[in-house]
């Protein structure tokens, strides 16, 4: 029997929609709903959570996020400079950190800026958990933004150097108001990419401990599973994480999409 | 020095190029160079591509560094270590073949920075200066405009307009209509004709040998890192005599 290659992928095409309502059918039969349904989508427990979970978990993770991006974005406009530097130790230097931080883990700096400091000098960052924290995900996010710097300033077309320098701008004032101000509209997108990845990191918080009231969303969900020994607390952390980071998601794909169409 | 109102009127050429070389790596572009332009002097420069005329004006301000030989902006050696730069630069009003506006900044934006953020002049008195040298271009009407929202012809007006909201004593052009759909070239000659008649020092690398013909008070014909010929235009546009400025006008004007 010879079937066409049209016939073909009709078959094809139609025996893989019915496999995947037979496994449809056999998972929503066999599935304890009940069971699911107690454990992961708990009404009572997520009533018991509110407001809670968004006045300390959701505000926390925003708190520490914003601190972590704002400081790790100055250190990594500071790197991004030393790197395209001239000056032989800077561009060193740059280097070397970036490479250093973004081949750790993030958790071993951060458990080496909240305990290895502390116990080598005796001094730790102020702030507890926010300050050793944010400082150990900013040095983390600023290795990763000063090569999205970078490569955002070198993507500035070199005549616009060469016209700020032709007015008489020295280097200093034509990197601040000609080439960073485009180079920062270049990357906006993978800026905010790493944005989204900065809200996940703060999870790792965990490490340093927290007062009742420090808790970012991840601990807190998870002391409340310990509490109540069911998992839906899991289930409303991740619709809370996913709130704040599918929009962001979507924005940069839009952003992208549009310097697409610009260029 | 005996003039009391101009103190450091200076008489001589505004432009003195002297044994000027320049390599990058290997390759040697500039091979002695001799050249000057004098106060209120068209000079525009042809000759075939590669030939180093962009090198040569791109020297002039430094943008390029040469390795021997001297540039001298009127008197002043600035090859010297010690020269500053930035303060050389902001003397000379430089026109580039791809305009190079700041496309993050409106078009007044884009004419005041010089002025305001260099020449620390006041910002009302720099924005009125540019709102008239937008009107001498042309494009009175575009203060708010971003460059993205102007046709190449607008935009190269507005960058001759940039540059001389700084005042210059003179300005460079590179092949500042190379970059044009052929009906935008005339506008943007026709602002350089003017500027050329007001008595403006100028500078102009062109492929444009009907123009050179009508404004420049000499051409300055180069190939190869050299200048092979200079005159009059009637002289080296019309009866070329040598058979590489022969060759290369021939060219021209087959296309
Ligand atoms: N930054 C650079 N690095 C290396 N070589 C260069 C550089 N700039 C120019 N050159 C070379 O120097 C030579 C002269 O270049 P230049 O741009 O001055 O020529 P030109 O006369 O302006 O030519 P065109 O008419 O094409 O603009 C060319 O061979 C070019 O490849
Ligand atoms: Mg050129």
């Amino acid at each position: 029997m010879d079937l066409t290659p049209r016939q073909k992928t009709r078959i094809y095409v139609t025996s893989m929609y019915a496999l995947a309502a037979v496994i449809a059918l056999v998972v929503a039969f066999a599935a304890d709903w009940e069971r699911i349904g107690r454990n992961f989508f708990n009404t009572e427990i997520m009533a018991d959570m509110f407001p809670d979970v968004i006045l300390i978990g959701v505000r926390n993770t925003i708190i520490y996020t914003a601190l972590s991006f704002g400081i790790g974005l100055i250190f990594a406009l500071v790197l991004a400079l030393m790197r395209l530097s001239t000056v032989v130790p800077f561009r060193a230097f740059a280097i070397g950190y970036i490479e250093l931080f973004r081949g750790l883990p993030a958790l071993i700096t951060l458990i080496f800026i909240g305990f290895g400091i502390p116990l080598a000098f005796s001094w730790s960052i102020p702030g507890g958990t926010l300050g050793a924290g944010s400082m150990g995900l900013a040095i983390v996010a600023g290795a990763y933004m000063a090569e999205t710097i970078r490569a955002g300033i070198e993507a500035v077309p070199k005549g616009q150097s060469e016209a700020a320098r032709s007015l008489g701008m020295s280097k200093t004032r034509t990197m601040f108001t000609i080439i960073l101000p485009q180079a920062f509209r270049i990357i906006i997108p993978p800026l905010t990419n790493e944005l989204v990845l900065l809200i996940k990191d703060t999870s790792l918080f965990f490490v340093l401990g927290s007062t009742v009231d420090s808790k970012e969303l991840t601990k807190f969900s998870r002391d409340f599973m310990n509490l109540t020994k069911n998992a839906t607390p899991l289930t409303v952390a991740a619709i809370l994480y996913l709130l704040i980071t599918l929009p962001l998601t979507f924005l940069v794909r839009r952003l992208e999409k549009s310097a697409a169409k610009a260029r | 020095m005996t003039d009391s109102t101009h103190p450091l009127a200076y008489e001589g050429p505004a432009i003195a190029v002297r044994e000027l070389h320049k390599r990058f790596d290997e390759l040697e572009v500039l091979k002695g160079i001799d050249f000057h332009v004098d106060p209120g002097e068209v000079v525009c420069v042809i000759g075939p591509s590669g030939s180093g005329k962009s090198t040569l004006l791109r020297c002039i301000n430094r943008l390029e560094e040469s390795q021997a030989g001297q540039i001298l902006i009127e008197g002043e050696d600035i090859t010297h270590p010690d020269a500053d730069v930035d303060k050389l630069r902001t003397r000379i009003g430089m026109v580039f073949q791809q305009f190079n506006l700041f496309p993050h900044l409106t078009v007044l934006r884009n004419l005041t920075i010089g002025p305001v953020g260099v020449l620390k002049q006041d910002k009302a008195a720099a924005n009125a200066y540019a709102k008239e040298m937008l009107g001498r271009v042309g494009l009175a009407d575009k203060v708010e405009a971003y460059p993205s929202h102007l046709s190449g012809g607008q935009q190269q007006r507005v960058a001759i307009a940039r540059a001389l909201c700084m005042q210059p004593d003179m300005m460079l052009f590179d092949e500042p209509t190379s970059a044009l759909d052929p009906e935008l070239i005339g506008e943007v000659l026709d602002v350089m004709r003017t500027l050329a008649d007001e008595g403006m020092t100028m500078m102009i690398v062109t492929h444009e040998i009907s123009f050179a013909h009508e404004v420049a008070d000499r051409v300055v014909f180069m190939d190869g890192g050299v200048v092979v010929e200079e005159g009059p235009p009637s002289d080296v546009l019309d009866n070329p005599q040598t058979d590489r400025a022969k060759q290369f006008l021939r060219q021209l004007h087959e296309h």
